[in-house]
């Protein structure tokens, strides 16, 4: 075919001309055949639903008439394990609700337990934290990004994104022993000290991530394909994001300029300078879309690089596990502590009651709430741009059953 | 003709080159063994390492095992790969019969080799996958590292060659 | 990360100002509530929650605009008449006023905006629904439905979120005893067999 496809060929054709196409067909076939709306089945074994996410779609051809997510393959029982077990022993298992920001969750969980005990954590350990919780950030948002370009057929970034995964994850493993879940941050502290040989190594990998930005980018958030694939698709407006729920790179892409670790500082992260990217429109596709999602993602990668050089000059020195009472028992009281993870907003409810353990622990998932906006978003979309909606929203299943 | 050609034929020295003499069970096992395609069976965190097997630093695909295929009915190694919970359980056998035979199972990680750390509290984790369907491999570990992925893989290879390629199934069936 | 015992006593600003803002709005709405400590929070009554709801997420000083979390919680009491008390506890939080003086000293305790919480006896835990004011509440109120077994009621069908249909109890309720097994499959109690 010497002058190819007509659409692909000029060039500025919007985004929507295939999909009116589509529509036009179908409504020539369904003035001389009977159709009918077809109920199927996507999960919970499907490579693109990020684990076993059930999606039940009742669709139109190829469009998406309405849909219900169906949740809780992998409930683990975690709040039950956390009213049995003491607030030490319940940590391992916080590791394992979000498995891809493991670090991240002990921070918010160690971060909770310690508001409710009244314990005081030593600055170096605060360092120490933010320095992993960083390092865990980057991690995690560099599977999205190269599980995102999976999702819509492009298996290369997959594969340099796990280049520097790799890296990055030896490097927790020879600070925790441990490559994916690490129980590194423990209450009162950390667990081990920063040594000096680790701290090179990670300024080596920093340097290399940022180094090879730019070439993920060149793959996907550059590349026409990927663009045309993703803007302007699953649009999830302020309105939209902020009564669902919706936190994290979801709700920033939406305009809601909102991080955690600038509006409710916890830890130490008032102490650093560093940007919140936000949805706009300068960035190409429209406010809200999977583009501007993934475009959050990469931006907040950058911006860790910044905060652990920042952490990393200011480090001090001095002890990192603070005095922590043998036989913990906080008292009486609750606590609500949220705090900004990769995906979202994770908080913790706690209520004490003077034992070992707690009489009620909730924790909310943000991808429960991230998952959860599908419902309303998908109705017409096309059961390929389902695909691309699910992997824009980065939901990890264990998150959302806990 | 002497006795000593017909004993000794003079065989051509390019047909000697060519020919391997062995026996067809050996064959089939031989390619059973190096062409082993994995369901991408991902339940929860081991499904993450199991990710990072097939991917850069690992290469499951040195091992012949590496073309992880999305439907059960292509597939004839399943990685349970993370927590099977009640609620999937009826779900896994389903997936587990649509595979052709002969199959083969790796259970991957504490939680499926039983019930891990979720065993004590965990009402809704089934205590092991060897409940639902029966398992080949033991692989624990929480999560097991991608060598010891690589390591239950040489492991099946190796049985696949010893037994003749008879599956758990058929083998408890004889015993 | 301890909290300054100063700040600690005196009432929480925003808490402070939605309790006014409801006592004014929703008169005879409000149960009892602390101002004060880690966790301020207001009680409000059953019957009331939905007007309750709708005055903090639509009032220009509070705008609630988001149900970050709704949590259950069994409170048993064998002595009680009706068997002790169930609680729900909804988190809510705002995103339009990040300079507000009164959200800023909020902030740095890193408390959840507000807390409303409700108590219904544990015969007859029926709460109504805050699905149609905040839309992300439909997947908690099944959640805690399904866990901790508090019905909502005004809603469309309320069924189970992470456990299968069938599945005997609620696992969070304080009194549940773990089942022998589930369609064949055992159960193993935690203190063994």
């Amino acid at each position: 075919m010497s002058d190819g496809n007509p659409s692909l060929r000029s060039g500025g054709e919007p985004r929507h001309a295939g999909t009116v196409e589509i529509h036009e067909r179908q409504e020539m076939v369904s003035r001389d055949l009977r159709t009918e709306e077809m109920v199927f089945n996507m999960g919970p074994q499907h490579p693109a639903t990020h684990g076993v996410l059930r999606v039940v779609c009742k669709s139109d051809g190829e469009t998406v008439r309405a849909l219900q997510p169906h949740v809780g393959n992998i409930h683990r029982c975690v709040e039950k394990i956390g009213e049995n077990l003491p607030y030490y022993q319940w940590l391992p298992y916080v590791d394992r609700m979000d498995y891809l920001a493991a670090i991240c969750n002990e921070h918010v969980a160690c971060m909770a337990i310690e508001k409710l005990g009244e314990l005081e954590v030593p600055e170096r350990a605060e360092y120490g934290r933010v320095i992993v919780a960083e390092v865990q950030r980057i991690l995690s948002h560099l599977m999205a990004i190269g599980v995102y370009g999976l999702d819509l057929g492009a298996f290369t970034p997959f594969l340099h994104q796990f280049r520097e995964r790799e890296r990055g994850m030896d490097l927790l493993d020879h600070i925790s022993g441990g490559r994916l879940l690490y129980h590194f941050v423990r209450i009162g502290g950390l667990k081990r000290d920063l040594s000096q040989d680790w701290l090179d190594e990670l300024d080596a990998w920093i340097d290399t991530v940022e180094q090879r930005l730019p070439e993920y980018n060149t793959l996907l958030l550059n590349n026409r394909i990927f663009q045309e694939r993703t803007m302007g698709i699953g649009v999830i407006d302020r309105d939209t994001a902020v009564r669902w729920g919706v936190t994290g790179p979801g709700l920033r892409a939406a305009g809601v300029n909102w991080d955690c670790r600038r509006d409710v500082p916890y830890s130490i992260y008032d102490r650093f300078d560093f940007e919140i990217p936000h949805g706009h429109s300068g960035i190409g596709g429209e406010l809200g879309d999977c583009f501007q999602r993934h475009w959050i993602r990469v931006r907040e990668v950058e911006e860790s690089v910044k905060i652990i050089r920042q952490a990393r000059a200011q480090l001090p020195e001095g002890p990192v596990m603070g005095r922590v009472p043998k036989g913990f028992r906080p008292k009486d009281a609750e606590v609500y502590f949220r705090a900004e993870n990769p995906r979202g907003e994770l908080a913790v409810y706690m209520i004490g009651a003077g034992k070992p353990e707690a009489y009620r622990i909730r924790c909310r998932g943000p991808s429960f709430s991230n998952i959860a906006c599908i419902t309303e978003v998908a109705e017409g979309m096309l059961i390929a741009d389902l695909v691309a909606l699910i992997g824009s929203l980065d939901i990890v299943l264990g998150e959302v059953d806990r | 003709m002497s006795d000593d050609k017909i004993l000794h034929p003079e065989i051509d020295p390019e047909l000697e080159r060519s020919l391997v003499l062995t026996t067809v069970d050996w064959v089939k096992d031989w390619g059973r063994r190096n062409a082993l395609w994995p369901m991408a069976f991902g339940l929860a965190c081991c499904a993450m390492e199991m990710m990072a097997t097939a991917a850069t630093k690992y290469d499951l695909d040195r091992f012949g095992a590496g073309v992880f295929r999305a439907s059960a009915r292509h597939s004839d190694l399943m990685i349970v790969a993370g927590t099977l919970s009640h609620k999937m359980a009826p779900r896994l056998r389903r997936l587990y019969e649509q595979m052709p035979d002969p199959k083969y199972v790796i259970a991957m990680g504490a939680c499926v080799v039983g019930g891990g750390p979720y065993s004590k509290y965990g009402y809704h984790v089934v205590q092991g996958v060897d409940l639902i369907v029966p398992v080949d491999i033991y692989l624990p570990g929480c999560p097991p590292r991608p060598e010891a992925l690589i390591d239950a893989i040489r492991k099946l290879q190796y049985r696949i060659q010893q037994q003749g390629g008879a599956t758990i199934q058929e083998t408890q069936k004889t015993a | 990360m301890a909290d300054n015992p100063d700040t600690a006593a005196s009432p929480d600003p925003v808490t402070e100002r939605a309790l006014r803002i409801i006592e004014e709005g929703a008169p005879g709405a409000v149960t009892t509530s602390e101002l004060t400590g880690r966790h301020p929070w207001i009680g409000v009554k059953a019957e009331s929650l939905r007007d309750v709801a709708g005055l903090v997420r639509d009032h220009d000083d509070l705008k609630m605009e988001c149900c970050h979390l709704i949590s259950g919680v069994d409170w048993p009491d064998p002595k009680s008449e009706t068997g002790g008390e169930m609680e729900v506890i909804y988190h809510l939080c705002s995103y339009a006023f990040p300079a507000d003086e009164a959200y800023k000293q909020r902030a740095e305790k890193n408390d959840p905006w507000i807390a409303l919480k409700v108590r219904v006896p544990r015969d007859k835990p029926e709460v109504p629904t805050v699905m149609d004011i905040w839309t992300g509440a439909d997947w908690h109120e099944r959640e805690t439905y399904d866990l901790v077994g508090i019905r909502f009621t005004m809603r469309k069908e309320l069924f189970r979120i992470l456990l299968p249909e069938d599945w005997p109890g609620h696992p969070l309720q304080k009194d549940w005893v773990y089942p022998a097994s589930y369609h064949g499959v055992p159960i193993i109690p935690p203190e063994g067999l």
